[in-house]
């Protein structure tokens, strides 16, 4: 490889007469020396330094020094071609996030695409506008038009290869393209690869913390669609840099090199993040009769009804999840139903649900919570408890009754403007007491003075549990951390909860591990709350039930599995590879 | 061969500016970060007129009309700059022993040896010149490379004088810097100087040439081999096509056979014509690419080469020519209480001029091979 000679090297020698006409000219004293120094400085590159840092808010977003070095490198050092291959959880949206408010900020993201899993794109669009403020429209958005209509967008990379949006994603010049979990775009023969390679940009980011899935070629493909040529032909990368086993690299300081040219990997043993203890306490309670037979009579409607018409999958879900948050949430939806003239075959069956929804006085979770609140109130700074529900009811629930009981309150959820949210978030930090917040509480809220959360119900996306931990559980939070999980027996939660996101450490995973779970799912084309709404309404007994669960807890082990084997297998592979900040 | 290229940072931006408008008759009052520039009529440059303020620092989204940015990518910044490196690209500069420290040699610096005393006495003023040299690297696979080099070599000797490239850039960039004034050479000298000088610009900067050219006949071997590729399969796409179109060909034949009117046979007969010349280009087109395939594809990878060959230019852009003295560097050594003195070649600005050896092994001394012992002549670290 050493004499990879293909092309003609042409030595020229510009003309000197410009410069051998000045000889003899007077020119004042002084002056000549100022020439040297301005071409000097003609010469030098611009001080490049991260200009937009500081309009950053720094309430919305803490940069490690590692993040600001990757941004810097990717920008500067690769000429904004960057393969972004921290280890996991060590914050490549960051990283990125840095990158385009720069470019923002220096005006060269006139149109940039942003790829995601599907499952990623919303929590992408929070992310950059929250701690970022930039705003992308996601393809998830009602007012998304199309891929030629906005210039800053957000989209599942299915959606983009789509026959639908394909042509019009290829059809334009991107200034920027990011490519989140880039590792699924690796294999050439797929429709993915095929819009990456296809795709017209000038500058590229790419994330993954596994740029190697399955061969070493896949880092050869990776990095081919950022830098063609940077390791010449397929053959060439094989026979110089792969043992013909293909499970190790040789030439490895050549390797390297080039890899430095495009490739940043962070490691966490290298950087200086440092999480508190997590502590997790799980609660299950026994409904009270009342509230058993509610939850019965709910199950049944729902599996009745889904079994004729499976178009209203949607609000039977939101059912299931509403009984066991609390009767006043599935009230609403109840009447809803009620009142909506095609269900009249199932009138006397909700008429009997409301019925049983009225006949209930004492609230089980209610009860237990206060006594967390009660806790948290004679052990912790200001008593600060933060309480989610995924409903606004429930929380309207919770905030009357820890009110009559005497504790401050305050109330967060999507209604409030943003300065309403910085005013509530900021009276919460100082006159202590309970946030009732639902799932509206977004990433960039720092709520790092409180270390006590409570899930009064639980969301069937393991991506919504992990978002709600990281609002208190993050960088910068110097306490251990208390999470109180709340779920009534024998329900739906106590499954999710007990068989599914305990079985998978859910709630011990480090930040960004479970990403990379879900999208290793996506990939077998469902969704998590799906799977679980369909094992629910479809299990013919209570053992099957459990077995369903089971059955799906495996699936998800199994792939959790297989995330931490790839994971040790690339950081295997980058062993003795120092790919930090070149030092030439 | 030194790196003569400046960071440009915001306070060298600041630096630079105040001392240029200065210098072509301008007035600077400032403050903070807000500058009046004055150019009265007569002010010899053409980058501003009357009266304007510079911004300092961030770029502004709102401008007044005589309100001007100062920043590294500034365009106020970048005309300043130009129209600076054009005005004056020779000159000349006097070094005197008074105005520069002495220079130890390396086998001395990396030493334990101690030097108790260090006189340089001048015997004769000696001309070298220091170029400024941009050499562009441009290939298409590569953002275009641009360095800037600095070169010295006696014009007497043409000996290279590297130790004076450092001084010389140092000098360029103190607070105070010297004074220069025309040049008193020949366009002619100045000319064989050059002649001489470029091609070791070259040699010293092949490592990174050859780094590109590397780079560049990767990318173009990539290129090649994805053309390939893709003629590969050109060509089972127009195998199957031609495949196609001679078994319809044969069906055709088939209903021409069997057709029971004149019409029909007519309608097939035209719909074999108009197939068979559609399967005669088709084979033509494969034969053609198979040949092609065949022969290597050689006007393609003949393009491909061409286009991401190298081209290196390499132009001076500034030449200074330097008066400095050359003498006698008397050093007194010590080392445990043994001393032994000394007397070099020496030239102010340009270092020790003689080679010095092992008095035991004869071995140069060098950064790496440093004085060890002096109190039986001078013996290097390997004795």
């Amino acid at each position: 490889m050493a004499d990879y000679d293909l092309v003609e090297t042409e030595v020229n020698h510009g003309s000197a007469d410009e410069l051998l006409d000045t000889i003899g000219e007077q020119s004042p004293s002084g002056d000549h020396l100022q020439t040297v120094q301005a071409v000097r400085l003609q010469a030098g590159q611009p001080d490049s330094e991260l200009r937009s840092l500081k309009q950053l808010d720094e309430d919305a977003v803490k940069l490690l020094e590692h993040q600001v070095d990757a941004a810097y490198r990717a920008l500067f050092e690769m000429d904004g071609k960057a393969l972004l291959a921290d280890e996991v959880g060590l914050g490549k949206t960051i990283e990125v996030g840095m990158i385009l408010k720069e470019m923002h900020f220096r005006e060269t993201d006139d149109s940039v695409l942003i790829l995601t899993p599907a499952q990623l794109a919303k929590q992408w669009q929070g992310e950059l506008l929250e701690k970022f403020g930039l705003e992308y429209v996601c393809n998830y958005d009602e007012e998304f038009a199309g891929f030629d209509q906005h210039d800053h967008i957000i989209a599942s990379i299915d959606t983009a290869k789509s026959d639908r949006h394909r042509a019009t994603v290829l059809n334009r010049d991107w200034d920027v393209l990011v490519l989140d979990e880039a590792h699924y775009a690796k294999n050439e023969e797929t429709d993915r690869y095929d819009l990456i390679d296809n795709l017209s940009y000038q500058y590229a980011f790419f994330l993954t913390a596994t740029p190697i899935q399955n061969e070493l070629t896949d880092l050869y493909n990776v990095v081919s669609l950022l830098r063609p040529g940077l390791f010449g032909t397929r053959d060439v990368f094989h026979h110089y840099f792969v043992n013909s086993n293909q499970e190790t690299l040789v030439n490895r300081e050549e390797l390297q090199d080039r890899l430095h040219k495009v490739m940043i990997r962070n490691r966490r043993a290298d950087t200086d993040i440092d999480f508190t203890e997590r502590t997790i306490d799980t609660r299950t309670f026994d409904p009270s009769p009342k509230e058993r037979e509610l939850y019965q009579a709910v199950s049944d409607y729902v599996r009745g009804a889904y079994s004729e018409n499976q178009g209203q999958k949607l609000v039977l879900m939101l059912l299931q999840k509403e009984v066991v948050s609390s009767p006043a949430a599935l009230k609403g939806t109840i009447e809803k139903r009620l009142d909506d003239q095609s269900e009249l075959s199932h009138t006397e069956e909700l008429e009997s649900i409301r019925d049983l929804i009225d006949s209930i006085e004492m609230v089980t979770k209610q009860e237990k919570l206060l006594s967390i609140v009660e806790e948290a109130r004679d052990h912790v700074e200001m008593g600060r408890v933060i309480v989610f529900t995924q409903f606004r009811a429930t929380q309207r629930e919770i905030l009357n009754r820890l009110a009559e009981e005497g504790y401050t309150v305050h109330s967060f959820h999507g209604g409030h403007s943003s300065q309403e949210k910085e005013q509530i978030v900021e009276n919460f930090e100082e006159s202590g007491g309970v946030l009732v917040s639902t799932d509206s509480m977004s990433e960039g809220r720092n709520l790092q003075f409180c270390n006590i959360m409570v899930n009064y119900d639980l969301p069937w996306n393991p991506m919504r549990v992990e978002q709600r931990i990281g609002r208190i559980h993050r960088i910068g939070q110097k306490r251990d951390v208390f999470i109180f999980n709340m779920a009534l027996k024998d329900t739906v939660e106590e499954y999710v909860l007990e068989r599914l996101y305990h079985k998978i450490d859910l709630f011990q995973q480090t930040v960004g591990e479970l990403s990379s779970i879900l999208t290793r799912l996506e990939e077998s084309g469902t969704t998590f709350e799906d799977e679980i709404f369909e094992r629910l309404v479809n299990a013919d007994s209570e053992v099957d039930l459990e077995n369903d669960f089971d059955a799906m807890a495996v699936d998800l082990q199994e792939q959790r599995d297989l995330a931490e084997k790839l994971e040790e297998f690339n950081s295997g592979v980058f062993e003795g590879f120092d790919l930090g900040a070149s030092d030439d | 061969m030194t790196d003569a290229a400046l960071s440009i940072t915001q306070s060298a931006v600041e630096q630079f500016t105040e001392q240029y408008l200065t210098e072509v008759g301008c007035t600077v009052q400032k403050d903070g970060g807000r500058w009046t520039v004055i150019a009265p009529e007569g002010a010899e440059t053409e980058v501003l007129n009357g009266e304007i303020s510079l911004l300092c620092g961030e770029p502004s989204s709102d401008l007044g009309e005589n309100e001007r940015e100062l920043h590294p990518e500034s365009t106020f910044f970048q005309e300043l700059i130009a129209e600076a490196s054009e005005r004056s690209p020779t000159g000349r500069i006097i070094l005197t022993s008074e105005g520069t420290q002495i220079e130890m040699p390396p086998w001395i610096q990396q030493s334990d040896v101690e030097v108790a005393t260090a006189t340089f006495t001048p015997y004769y003023d000696r001309t070298a010149v220091v170029f400024l040299y941009r050499i562009g690297i441009e290939t298409v696979s590569e953002y275009q490379t641009e360095l800037l080099r600095a070169i010295a070599v006696d014009t007497r000797s043409t000996d290279p004088l590297p130790k004076l490239e450092d001084t010389f850039l140092q000098s360029v960039s103190s607070p105070a810097p010297i004074e220069a004034s025309p040049v008193d050479f020949e366009r002619s000298e100045a000319r064989n100087l050059i002649e001489q000088t470029r091609e070791v610009v070259v040699d010293r900067v092949q490592p990174k040439i050859d780094e590109i050219h590397q780079e560049a006949s990767r990318a173009a071997d990539a290129e090649i081999e994805e053309y390939r590729q893709l003629q590969q399969q050109r060509i089972q796409e127009l195998q199957e096509k031609t495949t196609q179109l001679s078994s319809r060909i044969d069906d055709l034949s088939e209903s021409i056979q069997q057709s029971n009117t004149q019409s029909e046979r007519m309608q097939a007969l035209e719909k074999r014509k108009e197939i068979k010349a559609e399967y005669e280009d088709a084979k033509a087109e494969l034969e053609k690419l198979r040949h092609r395939r065949d022969q290597g594809f050689p006007e393609k990878q003949q393009e491909i080469r061409e286009r991401h060959a190298l081209e290196v230019v390499v132009t001076p852009l500034t030449v200074t020519q330097v008066e400095y003295e050359r003498g006698e560097l008397e050093l007194e050594l010590e080392k445990q209480g043994v001393a032994q003195s000394l007397t070099i070649g020496y030239g102010n600005g340009v270092g020790v001029t003689d080679e010095m050896r092992c008095d035991s092994c004869n071995q140069l001394l060098t950064e790496d091979n440093p004085v060890q012992e002096i109190g039986a002549g001078i013996r290097c670290s390997q004795c």
